[in-house]
């Protein structure tokens, strides 16, 4: 185990370096920068080229990669290219909302999903068919809709109906029924789209465990038919539930751009989009750079969870 | 199993939880740093507004990230709006008739239009304990444009200046290169002429632009990044303190979100919805919409270097082609109110005398045939991905095609968009034109002077006569004459339609009726002073 670890430390760097260097000449090979996104509808050429000598985007790109890297060693991503605010501290306040919602969206999906799936595995197996099928048809209708769509259906019903839930409104984490009641809406349309995902797998193989011959010894020993698909099935079948967990997981710390956008929160992919738009090369490449050493230990610690639930796994 | 499973699950929950609190508990320790010296500040006063219950607070939707607030910098109209209500110019602008007012000058005079005097109001506050407002803060402020260290986009302004003077404290004499009648523009309560406060600039440095410090009727009090700023206002404000005591500022992106916050009461008042059904649904739900017709043109400009643009005729024919009023209507009614002029109908030079070109498919298709396209042609525009193709872009295609003219699109993202447009590196492309003073828009789009990529002037227009025109109309004193010559540089620039008026653009700041007094000036700006609460 410890040598597993040290291992993927040791692949974490360069990894990481090789993620800088990409985005970091992905992002100037887009047209426009940071200069020409300011110049709006109303600023001359000439004006424009001021503006790009003060944000240091005349000087060579290889210097500007030196620079980049020496700032990463020191632990200094700098400030933003538009609005000159620090970096660091920008994605010290945008991480912990999203890792938040996707950590809740996860666990709110699987708790859901996970029972869903092996409803449907077990009825399927059972030969109760129409369970099964109406539980397949819904993960798959809710699976097919965008979630732009969904988030404005929500509000339409949960905020101007009901008045249960807000729309908009500051994330506060010392006030946690409100921050609650704030992250309801994002929860339940981030969550619609796991469960989806992961009902649909739990299915599969708690369906394929099911068949399998210590399923059948188990019951013919009399073990309680809700014991042997929660305790045995389950857990055997483990394995494919965490791995797609694991990445949507991963996918949801940076893939909720557009839920952000329509629920107005301050997270990372609302960071990086503006990023993005804005040409902002710092901000981008800080945000890249702290996703990817993210995304990297979610996988690490998908691995270890791995090995809880299937001792057999070796590193 | 179930059990030990729920154990552990309870387990990585407050794990998970516990991680994210201290996450908030690093961040929150750096955002004092963030605010600048305003952030300590801020909490010494957010404490007794919160407590009092007699003070009137605001809620206004905001619809983008902020940029920054430092008049030198400050760019869209967001961001402009902020720094319109810290800080102020030596004019200013009537809400309602756009016209210039007195601001920190309380009068001026010039008998040549070149050389500006300016007498100061006296007794002027600083915000946050600054002291007195003089002459010498006014000198800063445009040296500090000027000064290539600070890199101002809008030091250009300045060009025409030959020498800043201040003969004692409240007064502030300007000479000019040229005479220049539309001067007081340049000193107005907007970018360059906005004033500041030299310690304050000198204290805070580069994150002057997060804790602006100006003599406006509201102080910039805190900010959470991407989620609220907040405006106290200024107690000894020139002009009597402000009926609103504190306004928060709330980012919401989405127009629809921000019409359901707004029909949920989370907000008071949303700055700008620019989609046609969140503002029919808030107009049905009996909203104010707080509308201003007529803000600003938007134009087609034609590369008039390339054929076939560079034949009149050519462009003649493309305006009668298409029915442009038809197309607002179809579209969007409330968004766009017709145009036929490149300056909007509240500026005081506009006129109504210009060439107009009424939909007349036939008559297009014989000034085609004269140009010699009487087969037509293929022509490419550019388009704003941003928006995509819209209900307009696809209404246009068809009536040109109806007369020949294959009219193909483009997508690029906003900033290839502007480069391409800065550059003049396009056939076809559109513009919104800035609404500040007629001389900025007839000079920057139709002077050669300014062809792109140098400046503004995309369409490559230039007419001598025209230009004879424009710098005549400048140096006018007489302000008939003046009238008189916009006018005549008005009519040629229609008549040979370097740029097509599309539409004029609405502005709507919807809100409850408790809301009083907002009022968009042409500058799309509210000014918060004259707003009040009455519930």
């Amino acid at each position: 185990m410890a040598d597993y670890l040290l291992k993927k430390a040791a692949q974490l760097i360069p990894t990481i370096l090789g993620v800088v260097t990409l985005v970091f000449f992905a992002i100037r090979l887009i047209p426009g920068d940071s200069t020409s996104y300011m110049a709006g509808d109303n600023l001359s050429g000439e004006a424009v080229d001021a503006l790009r000598e003060r944000m240091g985007l005349d000087v060579p790109v290889w210097q500007q990669y030196l620079d980049y890297l020496l700032g990463i060693l020191k632990f200094d991503f700098g400030t933003t290219m538009v609005s000159g605010l620090p970096i660091g501290q920008l994605i010290m306040e945008a991480l912990p909302v999203t890792f938040m919602i996707a950590f809740l969206t996860v666990l709110i999906a699987c708790l859901i999903a996970v029972t869903l799936g092996t409803i449907a595995a077990f009825s399927a197996h059972k030969g109760k068919k129409l369970i099964d099928q109406v539980l397949t048809w819904i993960a798959m209708l809710v699976d097919l809709m965008p979630s732009f769509w969904m988030a404005l259906l929500m509000m339409l019903v949960f905020t101007l109906s009901l008045g249960w839930l807000p729309a908009s409104g500051p994330i506060d984490f010392s006030d946690p029924v409100g921050l609650l009641q704030r992250i309801a809406l994002p929860l339940i349309v981030l969550s619609l789209g796991q469960i989806a995902t992961i009902a649909r797998i739990t299915r599969t193989s708690v369906l394929e465990v099911l068949n399998e011959d210590y399923i059948r010894t188990a019951r013919a020993f009399g073990t309680p038919q809700l014991l042997v698909v929660f305790r045995h099935a389950l857990k055997n079948a483990a394995m494919p539930i965490i791995t797609v967990a694991g990445l949507g997981f991963g996918n949801l710390l940076n893939g909720t751009v557009i839920t952000e956008f329509i629920f107005s929160i301050p997270g990372i992919g609302t960071l990086l989009i503006g990023g993005i738009n804005s040409r902002d090369y710092s901000l981008v490449q800080s945000v890249i750079l702290v996703y990817s050493f993210l995304f990297i230990l979610v996988n690490m610690m998908t691995d270890l969870i791995y090995k809880y639930f299937d001792p057999r796994v070796k590193f | 199993m179930t059990h030990i499973n729920r154990k552990h699950t309870a387990a990585l929950f407050i794990l998970m939880i516990g991680i994210a609190m201290m996450f908030t508990a690093c961040s929150q320790t750096g955002g004092g740093s963030n605010s600048g010296a305003s952030g300590a500040d801020s909490e010494g006063n957010a404490a007794p507004a919160a407590g009092g219950e007699a003070g009137k607070v605001l809620k206004v939707r905001f619809y983008d990230d902020p940029s920054g607030f430092d008049p030198a910098s400050v760019f869209r109209i967001e961001n402009e709006n902020i720094a319109f209500n810290v800080f102020s110019g030596l004019t200013t602008y009537d809400s309602e008739s756009g016209q210039i007012i007195p601001d920190l000058a309380e009068s001026w005079e010039t008998e040549d239009n070149k050389t500006w005097t300016f007498h100061l109001r006296q007794g002027v506050q600083w915000q946050k304990g600054y002291g007195e407002f003089t002459s010498a803060d006014v000198l800063y402020s445009y040296e500090r444009i000027l000064d290539s260290a600070t890199a101002s986009p809008y030091a250009a302004e300045f060009n025409n200046v030959e020498s800043f003077e201040a003969p004692d404290d409240y007064t502030v004499v300007i000479r000019l290169k040229d005479p220049d009648s539309n001067f007081l523009h340049v000193v107005a309560n907007f970018h360059q002429g906005q004033i500041v406060k030299k310690e304050a600039v000198e204290e805070l440095g580069d994150q002057f632009k997060w804790s602006p410090v100006g003599t406006g009727p509201y102080m910039f009090d805190s900010m959470k990044v991407n989620s609220e700023i907040v405006l106290v206002r200024h107690e000894e404000y020139f002009r009597g303190p402000a009926p609103i005591e504190k306004i928060i500022f709330s980012i919401i992106k989405d127009d629809d979100t921000a019409a359901i916050a707004l029909q949920n009461g989370e907000v008071d008042l949303v700055m700008r919805i620019n989609r046609q059904e969140a503002l029919v649904r808030l107009q049905d739900a009996g909203f104010e919409m707080n509308a201003l017709y007529d803000r600003a043109v938007n134009v087609k400009m034609f590369n008039t270097s390339i054929k076939p643009l560079d034949d009149i005729r050519v462009r003649q024919a493309w305006a009668h082609a298409v029915d442009w009023t038809g197309i607002s209507e179809a579209t969007n009614p409330l968004l766009e109110s017709e145009a036929f002029n490149l300056l909007p109908k509240w500026m005081d030079v506009y006129t109504e005398n210009v060439p107009r070109y009424e939909y007349n498919p036939e008559r297009a298709k014989e000034l085609l045939k004269e140009a010699g396209f009487e087969n037509g042609f293929t022509i490419t525009q550019h388009l704003n991905a941003s928006n995509g193709v819209t209900d307009s872009d696809q209404l246009e295609q068809e009536f040109l095609k109806a007369v020949g003219i294959d009219l193909q699109f483009e997508l690029v993202d906003a900033a290839v968009y502007n480069q391409i447009r800065n550059k003049g590196e396009f056939e076809v492309a559109g513009r919104q034109l800035p609404a500040v003073n007629p001389d900025m828009i007839l000079f920057s789009y139709l002077h050669p002077d300014n062809i792109a990529p140098k400046g503004l002037n995309g369409a490559r227009y230039n007419n001598p006569e025209l230009t004879v025109k424009l710098e005549a109309a400048r140096a006018e004193i007489d302000p008939d004459k003046r009238r008189e010559l916009y006018a005549e540089v008005q009519h040629i620039a229609m008549s040979e339609l370097p740029y097509i008026p599309l539409y004029s653009a609405n502005g709507y700041w919807p809100g409850y009726d408790y809301v009083m007094n907002v009022t968009l000036n042409p500058l799309s700006q509210v000014n918060f002073y004259e707003v009040d609460i009455n519930k």
